[in-house]
């Protein structure tokens, strides 16, 4: 009898053991997945093992490059918002940046101290989503209903000084800012401010689920980085100081006192502190200026009053700004006309969601895989565009 | 105005090279290179630590039978970011690829330039489309593609009262 069980036990258990003959098989991670956004992975699986990974993107494919070749730059403006859709304000400032190097105008003071503190809220706001998509990611689904909620407080600041919620319709255009502060707007920013200061200390609670399923995953050595084109948290998180912020400030950017948090691990913990440690110095840029914000006009005077057919000077530029997520780019050409004659926008996700996520994923859990992918603070919109 | 690590760094082109460097603002250099030695000349700027490939770009000009390729190089050390411009045939648009340099950043980018401008990276060995499914007709990113044309032809239908509109 005991002799039978052994034997029957042996041919159920062989199967199992895992062999190089074994069949791998397609699992797709996305586009419908809930947990994917509008992207899709397409992974080999053998056993418990991702053999191979293939990303599919396209999803979201809007062609904003071809589509501002239309369109005159205010009305690019409005169209950057969508270029993602988690920091449209981010866009914005660097569309509105390209525009005025060309056009060779400077915005003035009080507007730069505008955009950096509407461009930090973004930033903020965007680290706090990533806080929320990778905990429900991970399984820790209350921080992304905390996420969601301590959102919302900056949601409504951004409707109070653009008048959108989400979408700021070319809030920062060039030349300046389409409108001052409105009453009461620099109290209740300093408001909000405490709020996030609340909503750091919940997400540095170290949540016992989320340190078990991020710590010493989808580790990314700095060689690696580097070569396959990563940039900002993500970089960050591997070892190499580096924030365009600092590099080659913008707008205003040289006047203030902040950090470049920086670790060693590599691993999606780490780029996960990075990000809480980025809140907490976007909050330290805001609150400088406020203080130190001037008086004055917030447009340029060409730009006060909106002229359809403003010509473009021939020529072309490279601007590059650091957004929640890396770097970002635009580069524009002009050939005299009124419309921009091509536009190349670069987004960081461009890179963390080709190279740099087949690599992490290559030989990594399947259940790892959420963790992996949200850990690098992806956006869809910036990758397709 | 240059700083001196943006002279230091065109002086050793203009000397190794013999390639004329132009600097608009700080740390922006701006070149024109021949597409013969392209690569090597590559080679050479990532040892002088241009590390980071941030993007290429395409730009099509149809009146010159001309695709031009602009690839933005940065330096994490000096931090100096070079723009390269290359110029190439348009009918016959083909260069090497720089994946041998760059790696992974360079094969996504140059995957996405293929398939919307049409250009061939020879050496790239995964040029397969990002964004389109079955699209048999030009590269889209193209001057010559009207993408209004197309929309309307496609999708738009002159008798019909409601979208007359987009035919005026």
């Amino acid at each position: 009898m005991t002799g039978k069980m052994n034997a029957s036990a042996s041919t159920t258990i062989s199967p199992l053991q895992s062999t190089p003959e074994r069949a791998e098989y397609d699992l797709y991670f996305g586009p419908a997945h809930p947990g994917s956004g509008n992207f899709g992975v397409k992974l080999k699986i053998a056993g418990e093992i991702v053999a191979s990974a293939r990303a599919d993107p396209g999803y979201l494919h809007r062609g904003f490059e071809k589509l501002m070749e239309y369109r005159v730059p205010i009305q690019n403006s409005v169209l950057s918002d969508r270029i993602c859709v988690l920091e449209a304000l981010n866009w914005n400032l660097i569309h509105a940046e390209a525009v005025e190097e060309l056009l060779e105008i400077e915005p003035p003071e009080r507007a730069k101290y505008i955009r950096v503190i509407m461009a930090e809220l973004s930033r903020i706001q965007s680290h706090i989503i990533w806080f929320g998509v990778f905990s429900i990611g991970t399984g820790f689904d209350t921080g992304f209903k905390l996420a969601f909620g301590y959102r919302d407080y900056i949601l409504d600041l951004f409707e109070l000084v653009t008048g959108g919620r989400v979408y700021p319709a070319g809030y920062i255009c060039p030349g300046g800012v389409r409108r001052d502060f409105p009453d009461g707007a620099i109290e209740k920013i300093a408001h909000v401010l405490d709020q996030i200061g609340r909503m750091v200390r919940i997400e540095e609670m170290e949540n016992p689920v989320l340190v078990a399923r991020a710590k010493g995953i989808g580790i990314l050595k700095l060689e690696d980085a580097i070569k396959l084109g990563a940039t900002g948290p993500v970089l960050r998180a591997s070892g190499l100081k580096t924030d365009v912020r600092k590099d080659e400030p913008y707008e205003v950017y040289d006047r203030f006192d902040f950090e470049v948090p920086v670790r060693k691990e590599g691993d999606a913990y780490a780029r996960y502190l990075v990000g809480i440690e980025e809140i907490r110095q976007s909050v330290k840029i805001i609150k400088q200026a406020l203080q130190q914000l001037p008086e004055g006009e917030v447009i340029a005077p060409k730009f006060r009053r909106i002229k359809l057919s403003t010509k473009i000077p021939e020529g072309d530029v490279y601007v590059r700004n650091e957004v929640a997520r890396g770097e970002a780019g635009i580069y524009m050409v002009s050939d005299g006309g009124d419309k921009p004659y091509r536009v190349k926008i670069r987004g960081p996700s461009f890179l963390h969601m080709i190279p740099v996520l087949e690599h992490l994923l290559t030989g990594a859990q399947i259940a790892d895989v959420p963790a992996i992918y949200w850990s690098l603070n992806v956006c869809p919109a910036d990758l397709d565009r | 105005m240059a700083a001196k690590e943006d002279l230091e760094i065109m002086d050793k082109i203009t000397l190794e090279f013999k390639i004329k460097c132009e600097v608009r603002r700080k740390g922006r250099i701006w070149l024109d290179t021949p597409t013969e030695g392209f690569v090597d000349f590559c080679k050479w700027l990532k040892e002088q630590g241009f590390e980071h490939l941030s993007a290429i770009s395409a730009i099509d000009w149809p009146d010159e039978s001309m695709c031009e390729l602009a690839y933005h190089l940065w330096s994490y050390q000096d931090k100096i970011l070079i723009t390269l411009k290359v110029k190439i045939d348009r009918q016959n648009a083909v260069i090497d690829s720089v994946t041998e340099v760059w790696d992974g950043s360079a094969q996504a980018h140059e995957r996405e330039i293929h398939e919307l401008f049409g250009v061939k990276f020879e050496g790239n060995n995964n040029l397969t489309p990002l964004f389109l499914e079955d699209w048999q007709g030009p590269p889209p990113f193209r001057k010559d593609f009207d993408w209004r044309e197309y929309v309307r032809g496609k999708y738009y239908d002159r008798q019909n009262e409601r979208e007359r509109v987009y035919y005026d």
